[in-house]
């Protein structure tokens, strides 16, 4: 009943977010009858299906009262969107938790050696986390594009006249080329605002000749203008910021800052100061927007990246009053600055670590989707690596710093921290979601694994690949994709193809995203990722050689995946093959947009500057832990195949999940038909006259195989039967095109019925008695 | 304000602070001078000597001498602002000495060493932090999680270990916010304990496939 459950909400799933793709960013009204409507919907449609291929009547009715009842809370609970998002969402979760039922079943009653079940264990736990994390991603592009109102969002503040408090505009910066920060001092001489000071801080460039000029240059722009060149400064960007906070003119209520790459809007002080005339308000964000968006598919990729965050992740978080501080193109009270101790200098990503720490004292936020300010993106696909790791980094730093406050009991421990459910929530799941990356590393190696060990004929069992488990993940990875696109296409207003990019785009930095999370949690301060140094002048090579690991990666799946295939076919192997060419196109983006990359290089014309300070961290170190824990797993595995897995069904088997056949779920089931019994064989119509001696042998040649009570596909489960395993067949039914053997359970008193098409017969089928 | 001072210091003082109002700066100067070198950790030497200094350089060594010696001393810090600011436009270079939680000390380009104060609230960085009472018991519930994670067998011995901490610490904790924290030791570990013997069961199960 559960497989049929799982089955029966996937396609509840599969129909609603289909057509919450085609429909949930039409319907802008939020009427509970449409939604009532929609629900029954989406439940018919599946039960439609289900009634034609794998269900029970009964069971189909009770499994959808309940699905009824989930979706009409959830309609209750997310009445701001609209009724696609509504349903999809209970959907998914209805699906994602029998699944996660499912697969524990699976894990635990699988016929196993003990550490093919601890590796099942851990195996499950991974992915009951992944599905969380995948839940997490489904929650916030419904709640951007399926949200009907929205009760924090503001095009701009209410101009206030008369309210014109002293903004101190912060400008770091660090080995920066002069006529780049020198435009965004321009920019910032133009602003239409009466009352406010810029304050560059040079921080550690070590070439006088680098930061000397932009002292001229503050003294030209006037009095507002100050220069500080800060020598030997610990704490790197964040020491600096904190140092330049002392120095601000002590009229300044208000604390901007701009990175020395950023050309600002006039309108930006003017437009967002009468924010601050809430005294709650502490903090005020706009996007990061990036001047050198266009002109190659990289460039503009790169850019709809950035664009995800403050399209989709910023407008959901600023909802519950979550959003982070991103630093650049951001307004921060003094007053609160001074009050949470100013910027940590211990963390990498000391804006969104303050934001924390201010909403956490109970202030609120504001996020204006506005551009006011275009700066530079990474040159190249090197640059962009860099800057993920770092981003990762601080944000696991944040994690291992506060997961403290972001816990269920926070407020117990600590009644000053005043987060909220949803606050905590979103810095979790932001922390969190960096380790997204890690466990598609770990899923990428348990394929592989998996595909190695059955090329060599070595079956290492994990637990038992069931036809749901190859199934049902498909479904999710299908659709999560699909919705990704959905989002991306939705909020970024980007063609299709561009959506594509924009995701491998996500997906190549994947390899970066893993050395920064397993780095984060194993070191304590900052570090900036080194890539491997070249011998060579050639471009195209040094492209290659930044993305060496991703290269090998990719092929690695690719050609085991391809391997897999070619040595066995069959759709087992073909859909192996299948999710390890996924995986492997994931790390092979990798080194396609470091080529593409080479173009925007080209046209820039900038020579790479070194900008990352710290301790640096060599990448080939930073992938020995990588190699380590493949190696520690490599072996473990292989001292599965020493352990004795069990010989015979063991008696837990029996609470294993029923499996649907391929053929039940489209629905071909097998099917009693009027073939005429052969004459010379006289049928047994009683079990009283059962033979008690075999008249063959069938060989499971399937990984797992279901015997059933009756010859009929969806009768119950008696047990369950694995690949290799022998049993003496006692009758067959009387279609010869679509065998079921009568076989008797090994081990055991008790008989089942064993699709013939799961087994290998030894014997002649002639030889067979019919039982009816 | 000069009650505390020996008689000498105070009676210059008074006599400078006398020169200054009749105009004689370079008398009060000298007399300042005399003051700070007789009462080196008086602030209010320093801060005269400040105020008739003959160069900023010497207004800011002063003031940051004032500063660091009493950090509440009126008017310190803006006219040390001021002065800092006032040699920053000349040259705008200062490098790091060291710094405490209420000030940083800098060395200007023209080798002056100046505090300059912190004014905010001091937040201890997260490495420096000291582990809480609630760390032990904290790191044997870890292990447990660790161990239901394989198998569960490890959650079944290490859970009541770190319930045992719990409960062996919170007598010694004075901070109520340990003793919430080992309450919810307690709470997880019973959790832990109590998922873990199924899984547990699961696993020995396997060792005996009969």
């Amino acid at each position: 009943m559960l497989t049929r459950a799982l089955y029966l909400s996937a396609i509840w799933f599969a129909i609603s977010l289909i057509s919450t793709l085609i429909m949930g960013s039409r319907l802008r009204r939020n009427d509970p009858t449409i939604s009532l409507l929609w629900l029954t919907g989406v439940i018919l449609g599946g039960n439609i299906i289900a009634i034609f291929t794998f269900g029970r009547l009964l069971e189909i009715f009770s499994l959808s009262l309940l699905a009824f009842g989930f979706g009409l809370y959830w309609m209750v609970r997310l009445n701001e969107w609209n009724a696609p998002g509504q349903v999809t969402w209970a959907m998914t979760l209805i699906t994602t938790g029998l699944f996660i039922i499912y697969t524990f079943l699976l894990t635990a009653f699988s016929p196993l050696n003990p550490l093919s079940f601890i590796f099942a264990l851990v195996f499950f736990f991974l992915e009951a986390i992944t599905l969380f994390l995948a839940l997490a991603h489904m929650h916030e592009s419904l709640d951007v594009v399926c949200r009907i109102e929205w009760h924090r969002l503001i095009e701009r503040p209410e101009p206030i006249p008369d309210y014109q408090p002293m903004v101190s505009l912060q400008v770091p910066a660090y080995n920066e080329p002069v006529e780049v920060v020198e435009k965004t001092l321009n920019s910032l001489a133009e602003l239409n605002y009466p009352n406010f000071e810029v304050l560059v801080v040079d921080n550690n460039t070590p070439q006088q000749e680098t930061w000397r000029p932009l002292e001229e240059i503050c003294r030209k722009l006037g009095s507002r203008f100050h220069c500080l060149h800060l020598d030997q400064w610990p704490g790197y960007k964040s020491g600096a910021l904190n140092f330049a906070t002392t120095q601000t003119d002590p009229r300044a209520d208000i604390i901007g800052i701009i990175d020395a790459d950023y050309e600002v809007d006039p309108n930006f002080l003017i437009e967002l100061v009468p924010a601050f005339a809430d005294p709650h308000v502490a903090f005020v964000q706009t996007p990061q927007d990036y001047s050198d968006s266009k002109g190659d598919v990289f460039s503009e990729s790169m850019y709809r990246g950035y664009k995800y965050f403050f399209e989709v992740s910023m407008p959901s978080r600023n909802e519950r009053n979550a959003i982070i501080f991103a630093g650049t193109m951001g307004l921060i009270r003094k007053s609160v600055l001074d009050e949470i101790g100013g910027w940590d200098e211990w963390c990498i990503t000391e804006d969104a670590e303050a934001s924390l720490r201010i909403l956490k004292k109970g202030y609120q936020s504001l996020y204006i989707n506005h551009s006011y300010g275009s700066g530079m993106m990474p040159i190249n696909f090197e640059g962009l690596k860099k800057q993920r790791f770092r981003w990762c980094f601080g944000g696991i730093q944040i994690l291992k710093k506060h997961w403290e406050a972001l816990m269920p009991w926070a407020h117990l421990v600590d009644p000053e921290n005043k987060l909220t459910l949803a606050q905590r929530y979103y810095y979790l799941v932001g922390g969190l979601g960096w380790f997204s990356d890690v466990f598609n590393l770990l899923f990428a190696f348990f394929l592989v694994l998996g595909a190695v060990f059955n090329l060599f004929s070595s079956p290492v069992k994990v637990r038992p690949l069931t036809d749901t488990v190859l199934i049902i993940p498909a479904v999710f990875l299908v659709l999560h994709i699909l919705r990704f696109i959905w989002v991306l296409r939705n909020r970024l207003r980007v063609s299709f193809d561009m959506a594509i990019a924009t995701m491998y785009n996500f997906f190549s930095l994947g390899w970066s995203v893993t050395l920064a999370c397993i780095q984060g949690l194993v070191q304590k301060e900052g570090v900036f990722l080194r890539t491997p140094k070249s011998m060579t002048s050639s471009k195209a090579w040094r492209a290659i050689q930044v993305t060496q690991w991703e290269t090998a990666i990719g092929l690695i799946c690719v050609v085991v995946g391809l391997l897999a295939f070619g040595f066995e076919r069959n759709w087992r192997t073909f859909s192996l093959c299948l999710l390890l060419i996924w995986q492997g196109s994931l790390y092979l983006a990798a080194p396609l947009y470091s080529l593409l990359s080479l173009k925007r290089e080209a046209s820039l014309g900038t020579q790479v500057r070194v900008t990352e300070q710290g301790k640096p961290m060599v990448e080939q170190l930073a992938a020995r832990w990588v190699m380590a824990f493949s190696m520690v797993l490599i072996g473990a595995f292989s001292l599965v195949r020493f352990l004795p897995s069990p010989t015979v069904l063991p008696a837990y088997a029996r609470f294993l999940p029923v499996d649907l056949s391929p053929d039940q779920i489209i629905g071909r089931q097998p099917q009693e038909t009027a073939i005429p019994m052969t004459p010379n064989i006289a049928p047994i119509t009683a079990t009283a006259t059962l033979p008690s001696t075999a008249s063959g042998i069938a060989t499971v040649k399937v990984d797992s195989a279901n015997c059933r009570e009756k010859p009929k596909g969806n009768a119950d489960r008696i047990t369950i039967l694995y690949r290799g395993q022998a049993v003496e067949i006692l009758g067959r039914n009387d279609d010869a095109k679509n065998p079921w053997w009568y076989i008797k359970i090994p081990d055991s008193g008790g008989n089942c019925w064993l699709w013939g098409m799961t087994t290998d017969l030894t014997g002649m089928l002639e030889n067979i008695p019919i039982i009816q | 304000m000069h009650k505390n001072l020996p008689s000498k210091v105070s009676h210059l003082l008074e006599e400078a602070e006398q020169l200054v109002q009749q105009g004689e700066r370079e008398k009060a100067y000298l007399l300042s001078l005399k003051a700070t070198s007789f009462a080196p950790d008086d602030p209010l030497a320093w801060y005269l000597r400040s105020q008739v200094a003959p160069s900023t350089e010497e207004k800011l060594v002063c003031l940051s001498r004032v500063y660091s010696l009493n950090p509440n001393f009126p008017d310190t810090q803006g006219e040390l602002r001021a002065a800092v600011q006032t040699i920053l436009k000349q040259e705008p270079f200062l490098a790091y000495v060291h710094e405490t939680d209420k000030l940083y000390q800098v060395r200007s380009g023209r080798d002056l060493l100046i505090n300059i104060p912190k004014n905010r609230a001091f937040e201890m960085p997260y490495l420096k932090k000291t582990p809480g009472t609630a760390r032990p018991a904290f790191q044997w519930l870890s292990i447990a999680v660790i161990g239901l994670i394989l198998g569960g067998i490890g959650a079944v011995f290490f859970a009541p270990i770190a319930a045992f901490q719990a409960l062996r610490l919170q007598a010694s904790t004075p901070s109520r916010a340990d003793r919430t924290r080992l309450l919810i030791v307690l709470v997880l570990s019973v959790i832990i304990w109590l998922a873990a013997i199924p899984i547990s069961w699961l696993l020995l199960i396997r060792f005996y496939p009969s």
